[in-house]
This record gives C-alpha cells, structure tokens and sequence, in this order.
C-alpha cells in the first residue's frame, strides 16, 4: 500500500504540470498534462468506439500515456531547436519544425529512451502485474503495434490539436499552421479525419484564420 | 477484426512473419509449461520489449494482430522504371513546404511514423502526393494555405 500511495501521489503531479507547448506559446494559465489526459481519454473512448476498437484497452492506453512526464516532463519537437530571444521563439512557433532524417531519428530514440526510463521508475510502484500492463500498454501505443496503439497516437494528437484551437479562438493569436500542417502528416484514420472537418466548420464558421 | 489491405515493405514483412512465429511458439510453450525464450526482455523500441509473460490478453492480441495483416498484407515493390518518375507507395520524396525542406517516404497505415518521415499513402499529405511528378506543386489552402513542391523522388525499396 505504501508503494501505491507513492505511485498516486507522483502521479498527481501532472496536474500541476503545464503542457510545455503552451508555456513556450505564452498562453494564460495553460492546460495541465492531466487536463489533457482527461479529455483524451474521452475522444479514445468515444471515437474509438465509432471505430470498433476495445475502447477499455484505448482508455487505459490514454490514462497511462503521458505519466512518464512525471519524471521525463513534457517535451515539445521545438525543444531541441529552441532559440534564446522571445522574439525568435515566436517566430519558430509559428511553422512546423522539420528535420534531416538523421536528426528525425535521433530526437525520437533520445525521447523513448528518456520517457522509457522515466515509466520503468514510476512502474515499479505498482504490483507486478499492473507495471507490465501499464509498460505494455505504453510500448503499445509507442510502436502501434496493435489497432488500438494506433488509433491513439492520433488521438493524442487530435485532443492537442482541438486545444489550440480552442487557444486560437479564446485568444486569437496562436498561429494555426504548424497544427494543420502536422494534421495533414500525421492523420489517417477515417474517424479521425472526419473529426478534423468537422473541427475546421466549427471554428470557422467567423472567421478563416490568416496563419 | 479489421478486414484493409496492409501495404507493407518486403523487410517489415519479414519482421512481422518472424515475430508471428517467436510469439506462437512462445504461446506454445507456456500453455505447456515450458520457459519463455529470453528474448523478450529485450531494451530495444521494437515488440520484443514487450513483456508477455504474464500478460496473455496482450499475447493473444498482438498475435491476433499480425495474423490478420499477414492474411491481407501487400508487398509494397518498386515500380517498373518508365513509372519511377511518379510518386507511389514506397516512394521517398525530397519536397519544400513553404521553403522548408523534408524528407518524407510514401508507406502503408502500418508503417506509418511521421516522427520519422514515413507518412501514410491515406493521410491528406500522401494522398496528395501520389500520382505527382518531380516540380510539381502541390497547394492546399482549406484552411491554411500550404505548397508542397517536389525536388526528387527516389526507390529504394530492397
């Protein structure tokens, strides 16, 4: 029991953590990573039921996804380019960062190996069985190694990207194109997809946004 | 069961046919008692990290999985020559989006890892792209105005 009161106070940690993507955009009293987890955990539940996955196994995935962050913290594909003005940061913040092959697979092992570490300490305060699933779980969602694995990385993706808009219309200047270019990439699937339409009517049913 | 097409590389085949095999054999033997091959255990940021051993929901799901792609699986292949000039599946793209540079390679769902460069043939981006030439531009504008030009398409498929 001691182990697993440890396991829930660290985890209750993320509420007080903010998404770092929003810190480096200067949003007001931004989202924490559990905010986040708590609506993407309804989006896996409800589209991946529209979908025919085992939303029990999508709920979990998205309850587990990002309690590395405890220890790893929130990382960003802007971090490793990130310049020193405030000025210069907006100006990055402003496209979607690419990278050389090379570098692509860099930054990705250097950030598994980092959160992986960060999940393995946090695990170990659950019983056997449970550390397994939730690493399970995580390896799952990870490598898409299943239907469900792949359904929610862009799920995870899609709660995000449904934040900046909600960021863009309450303060109406954080710059849209690095999602809609990042959606464009990364979205296939069906369910998904139609959500993103739906998203683009809604928000802009005003006013277009010019960047 | 989901019942698509997977296009998939003819090395991600063998990959996937491989750990098919380890897992059933693996599944075998712990319905008859016997110890589970080490290999399992391994650190790597591929299936193998997963830890089976007790975890058999997981096992019957994976192996569930990959039965299914390897009963409806396509080998991704290089296109006869006259048609390398085209993108397809399998192609690797070196594009300027608004003056950026990228890579990208053309896969299947299955493959798919932007994080990577390897975008999916059904997201907007490769569906956009294939059937185009090198020079080619490419604009969406709904709703942000993006132009994707291609600088060189390249096969390499093994």
């Amino acid at each position: 029991m001691e182990k697993l009161l440890k396991f829930f106070i660290e985890t209750g940690k993320l509420k007080d953590m903010p998404r770092r993507g929003w810190v480096l955009r200067n949003i007001k009293n931004p989202e924490s990573i559990a905010d986040h987890t708590f609506r993407v955990a309804l989006l896996g539940w409800i589209l991946g039921k529209k979908n025919g996955l085992k939303v029990e196994k999508v709920i979990k995935m998205a309850l587990i996804h990002d309690l590395c962050e405890v220890y790893a913290g929130d990382t960003t594909p802007y971090d490793s380019i990130l310049p020193k003005s405030k000025k210069a940061i907006e100006k990055l913040m402003r496209t979607w960062p690419r990278f050389s092959k090379k570098e692509k697979k860099r930054l990705a092992e250097k950030k598994f190996k980092k959160e992986k570490k960060a999940l393995d300490k946090l695990a170990k305060n659950l019983p056997d069985e449970l550390s397994r699933e939730v690493k399970n779980l995580w390896m799952d969602y990870e490598g898409g190694l299943t239907r469900e694995g792949r359904f929610f990385k862009q799920a995870d993706r899609l709660e995000n990207f449904l934040q900046a808009l909600e960021y863009w219309k309450k303060y109406k200047k954080s710059p849209q194109k690095p999602w809609w270019d990042q959606a464009r990439e990364l979205f296939d699937d069906p369910v998904i997809l139609e959500f993103v339409s739906m998203m683009d009517k809604e928000f802009h049913r005003k006013k277009k946004p010019n960047s | 069961m989901d019942r698509r097409i997977y296009y998939i590389t003819k090395e991600k085949l063998r990959e996937l046919k491989k750990e098919y095999e380890e897992l059933l054999d693996f599944e075998r033997r712990k319905t008859i008692g016997e110890e589970a091959p080490k290999i399992f255990e391994s650190e790597d940021i591929n299936p193998e990290f997963i830890s089976f051993r007790e975890d058999i929901d997981f096992l019957r799901s994976r192996i569930d999985e990959l039965k299914n792609i390897l009963e409806n699986y396509e080998l991704i292949k290089n296109p006869p020559k006259e048609k390398r000039g085209v993108v397809d599946i399998g192609a690797k793209v070196k594009i300027d989006i608004d003056g950026q540079k990228d890579e990208f390679m053309i896969v299947g769902t299955l493959e798919a890892n932007p994080a990577l460069g390897k975008i999916s043939n059904e997201s907007p981006v490769g569906r956009a792209l294939l059937g185009r030439r090198v020079g080619e531009r490419i604009v969406v504008s709904s709703p942000i105005h993006t132009i994707y030009k291609i600088k060189s398409i390249k096969y390499e498929i093994g």
